[in-house]
């Protein structure tokens, strides 16, 4: 790759342009004159497609000389990295690559979506919320280039996101519609369900291939990595992981590509202006699923089980949205079912292997019905009719509209599948690969698929040709319906052609559909048997992976004869019941209650509200019952009811009457003076050998004097401090008691002694369980120094003697119970304030220690318990 | 005259001023029962430095006291003034504005 730098950031450019005009457009489009936005919107899509022509130029160049994989890369910074349970670390890289596949799609996108922004300026130039559509529209492009440049899943998920909401957005652009805005949201839903699929692929492929990059997945699944089963099965069947991630991704594109079962929100997004049905709905993110399938081909071609249920799904999609689409009676909402049908035949085509026919058709579907829509968009722009048109109203437009009609033939033979022009190549090649399927050799599923495939597409071409042209002769044959102005909310009765800027967009799509086909030539030629040259194939050879385009010559006669057969039938019929006509001959000669069925699109909404929406709504009915009862009124609104009820009752006192506040103020300077007015004292003791610290506490002003021992003769005089020392002698004791601490009855007792016997109260000394009224329990009495225990009768606990002495300020056992013996003395404070007022306070001390006669250095050993024998 | 004449008298005089404050409803009359009760709080000081000649701090806090009473005076009549204006009255039962 020569001048690499150079090519390389184009691809940031092509999408950096969009957005600056979404930016742009979004901030100052209101402030900015009508012709400055439309030179900002549309110019930016310019630049972009030129931008992106030269990178594919630039491409080609570089695959023309040799036959590899070649691709561009912009590499624009590394965003985040992550984790995995193994321990390496995945880098996520916001990197853009091109390749043959999102080289083609990168065109499609700038191209076709670069005419629909011119196709705006005529529809939506009078809307006074232009510069808000431009700037969606705008986001848009960036969001679609972003998801096809991407080079690995979180990036492109980004954009499949991006998309997803400038969907919603522009769905819903005409807010003010209540029905509008409920498909958007439908839409934001739907698409919501089908991400979660997405997102659970994803955490799949890179839990095993250890990378985010497509081109890391898809040698991984080349190696095989994928071939292994998941974990676990469902109802003993066990899939391989490859099947499991490509059917969640699946489930992620038929919410994002309108597929069964999420492909409910697409027809009803046709609420949005018709340039954005067109774009989004129709030819770009639509095709999102299909180009995600592409990108992982090699993955997904692994597993045969999720092929088959990929062409299973696309051909029942492609039979029920056409089968609805039979019936309709407006334009865009044909078109719509017409959509989702054909996407339906791109995800047949993915899930018979036929990846490159698939994305082929996703190319001349860009065409063709992008031409459609905006063909439709230019009727009702031409008649007035507003949000969709009724088909039975219009008619004889040809003359008056003469482009949009030749353009919207030139689309209608297209999409029918007319010989030689775009959808015949490509819907022929689909036909093929079904066909191709059901000849290859000894694979039962791929046989049935192939027979299921085959058949139901042909079906489904038959009815596609048939409805377009319904759509085509009712709208542009025969008599113009409004004319007469008689009938039930007629158009106007005098339409004209639209403007260039609608016109323009028109034939150049036009002829796109009749012509790109060319660029896909089949490998033989039905027939004759010719070999030609498909330029398609060879371009998508490089990055899509596929089964082999069979050569033989009973297959391809097959689907070209079923092709081209379905083609006949379906605009015969058409051309007979509805050339010139005005009445719907199917709605006369169906059953009634089938064509009903049908019109009513086979209650498919019906279906899902009845079963999934409104069990949901019940759920949540309940929940916000729940929500409304506990969370808001008991943990919410109960404690500031309590708060605002109490805050009630204080806030009377804010009566405003100040003298009520000088009233308040003296009663409380009267409490505090009050309490003053005397002093406050407590005594307590600290033990420090044989001393004794007594403290009182602090009081501001205070003075203070001790009588240690209380015998009213003050040992200090008036001093400030607050405590004094003081050792006691014999003499000063008072009294005896024994402290009781029974950890079995859970007891803590101080008893008073004297020195005639007195009985310890039972439950202090005997564990709880032995309690009876007949255990007369323990008599204690000083004796001198000494506390004598005794049990009167019979002296069963203290085994071996009948009394148990224990000293004073020692601890002992008696049964399961812990006593103490302890000398008491009274110390005693008299407290003085500032006022002259004192005040006496005295409390029993009891020492833990027993007082010597004369100080010794035995008496000052710490207190301490033991057994006494 | 010993000191618990001038006790006396300052007593008597804050007891008139605080039930002055707490019984008129008219601003003007509540500002003086104010500087009744400041006035008594001075000459309490001024007996105390009476008794204890060494200092002046009694002295030195009359003042102090003289010149927040004057401060204050200022400050309450310029809210008395800005209050008539909104309410056209000095009652104090009117001044309710800021009532729960």
């Amino acid at each position: 790759m020569h001048d690499e730098a150079s090519q390389q950031i184009l691809l940031l450019l092509i999408i950096l342009f969009p957005l600056g005009g979404a930016i742009i457009n979004g901030l100052l489009g209101r402030y900015m004159p009508k012709a400055l936005v439309t030179f900002v919107g549309l110019g930016s899509v310019a630049v972009s497609f030129a931008l992106a022509v030269t990178a594919f130029v630039e491409l080609y160049g570089l695959s023309g000389h040799d036959d590899v994989h070649a691709t561009l890369t912009y590499q624009f910074y590394e965003w985040f990295s992550l984790k995995l349970p193994r321990g390496n670390l995945v880098p996520i890289n916001v990197r853009f690559v091109m390749d043959s596949l999102s080289g083609v799609m990168t065109l499609v996108v700038t191209g076709v979506g670069g005419l629909i922004h011119l196709y705006s300026l005529g529809y939506m130039g009078e809307d006074e919320g232009y510069p808000r559509f431009m700037s969606f529209l705008n986001l848009f492009m960036a969001s679609m280039l972003i998801l096809v440049l991407g080079s690995s899943l979180p990036v492109m998920f980004v954009g499949w996101e991006g998309v997803g909401l400038c969907s919603y957005l522009l769905i819903g652009f005409w807010y003010e519609n209540r029905v509008y805005a409920a498909a958007g949201r439908k839409a934001f839903v739907v698409n919501r369900i089908g991400d979660f699929g997405v997102l659970v692929g994803m955490f799949i492929l890179v839990g095993v291939a250890g990378s985010f990059e497509f081109a890391d997945i898809n040698s991984a699944a080349v190696a095989g990595e994928f071939r292994p089963n998941f974990p676990f099965g469902i109802l003993g069947v066990v899939p391989s992981l490859a099947t499991v991630a490509c059917v969640f991704l699946f489930l992620g594109c038929t919410g994002k590509s309108a597929q069964i079962p999420l492909f409910v929100w697409l027809p009803d997004a046709m609420a949005g202006p018709t340039p954005v049905s067109a774009l989004i709905h129709a030819a770009t993110m639509v095709t999102a699923g299909v180009y995600l399938c592409c990108r992982l081909s090699p993955l997904f071609i692994t597993s045969d089980v999720a092929m088959a249920i990929i062409a299973v799904t696309g051909t029942l999609t492609a039979l029920l949205a056409a089968s609805i689409a039979v019936v309709q009676r407006e334009m865009k909402k044909i078109l719509a079912y017409s959509t989702v049908s054909q996407l339906g035949f791109m995800f047949a085509a993915v899930g018979v292997g036929f990846f490159a026919a698939g994305f082929f058709h996703v190319f001349t579907h860009a065409f063709f019905k992008a031409c459609l829509f905006l063909g439709a968009g230019s009727v009702m722009h031409a008649v007035h009719a507003h949000g969709d048109a009724d088909i039975f109203k219009l008619g004889g437009l040809k003359k008056i509209l003469p482009i949009t009609r030749w353009t919207f033939l030139a689309s209608c033979l297209a999409i029918a599948g007319f010989p030689l022009t775009s959808g015949f190549f490509s819907k022929d090649e689909i036909l093929l690969g079904a066909a191709a399927q059901i000849y290859r050799p000894d694979d039962a599923l791929q046989h049935a698929v192939g027979w299921f495939t085959l058949i139901g597409l042909t079906l489904a071409a038959v009815m596609t040709a048939f409805y377009m042209f319904r759509l085509y002769f009712l709208t542009f044959t025969g008599e113009y319906r409004s004319a007469d102005q008689s009938g039930d909310h007629p158009y106007d009765a005098h339409p004209h052609e639209s403007p260039p800027s609608m016109t323009i967009p028109l034939i150049v799509l036009g002829i796109g559909a009749l012509v790109v086909g060319f660029l896909g030539l089949p490998h033989v030629m039905p027939i004759t048997g010719t070999h030609l040259y498909s330029w398609w194939g060879h371009w998508m050879h490089s990055s899509v992976a596929g089964q082999p385009v069979p050569e033989e010559m009973h297959i391809v006669n097959l689907a070209s004869g079923l092709a081209f057969g379905a083609m006949a039938v379906g605009i015969g019929a058409a051309w007979l019941l509805y050339r010139n006509k005005s009445t719907d001959a199917l709605a006369e000669n169906m059953p009634k209650r089938l064509f009903e069925l049908a019109f009513d699109k086979w209650r498919i909404d019906e279906l899902y509200a009845a079963t999934i929406v409104n069990p949901i709504k019940k759920v949540a009915t309940v929940a916000g019952h729940a929500d409304m009862t506990f969370v808001d009124a008991l943990m919410t609104k109960w404690p500031s009811f309590n708060v605002r009820e109490t805050a009630r009752i204080f806030a009377r006192l804010q009566n405003g009457v100040v003298q009520m506040y000088g009233a308040v103020m003296v009663v409380g300077f009267v409490a505090v003076l009050a309490f003053f007015w005397t002093p406050h004292s407590h005594i307590e003791a600290a033990f420090e050998g044989s001393k004794v610290e007594l403290t009182t506490p602090l009081g501001l002003g205070y003075e203070y004097r001790w009588d240690a021992n209380s015998d009213g003769e003050f040992e200090t005089g008036w001093a400030h401090a607050p405590e004094t020392n003081f050792e006691y002698a014999q003499s000063d004791v008072r009294g005896a008691a024994v402290f009781i601490s029974n950890a079995r009855s859970g007891v803590e007792r101080r008893i008073d002694v004297g020195k005639d016997w007195m009985r310890l109260p039972i439950e202090a000394v005997a564990p709880a369980a032995t309690l009876s009224r007949d255990d007369v329990g323990f008599e204690v009495r000083v004796d001198g120094q000494e506390l004598v225990f005794r049990r009167p009768d019979p002296p069963t606990l203290l085994a071996g003697s009948k009394e148990m002495r224990l000293p004073m300020g020692k601890g002992g056992r008696l049964g399961p119970a812990r006593v103490y013996a302890r000398p008491i003395v009274e110390a005693t404070v008299e407290v003085r304030n500032a006022f002259g007022n004192s005040r006496r306070d005295s409390k029993e001390i009891a020492l833990p220690f027993w007082i010597e006669e004369t100080p010794s250095h035995a008496s000052l050993m710490p207190a301490r318990s033991e057994v006494v024998r | 005259m010993g000191i618990g004449t001038y006790l006396a008298l300052a007593s008597v005089l804050f007891g008139i001023g605080a039930a002055g404050f707490l019984t008129r409803r008219n601003m003007l009359i509540q500002l003086m029962s104010i500087e009744l009760m400041l006035n008594s709080v001075n000459v309490v000081l001024l007996a105390f430095n009476r008794v204890n000649p060494e200092n002046h701090d009694g002295q030195v806090f009359a003042f102090f006291v003289i010149a927040v009473a004057a401060a204050e005076a200022a400050v309450g009549l310029a809210i008395l003034i800005a209050y008539y204006r909104i309410k056209k009255t000095i009652d104090t039962d009117d001044a309710t504005l800021l009532k729960y």
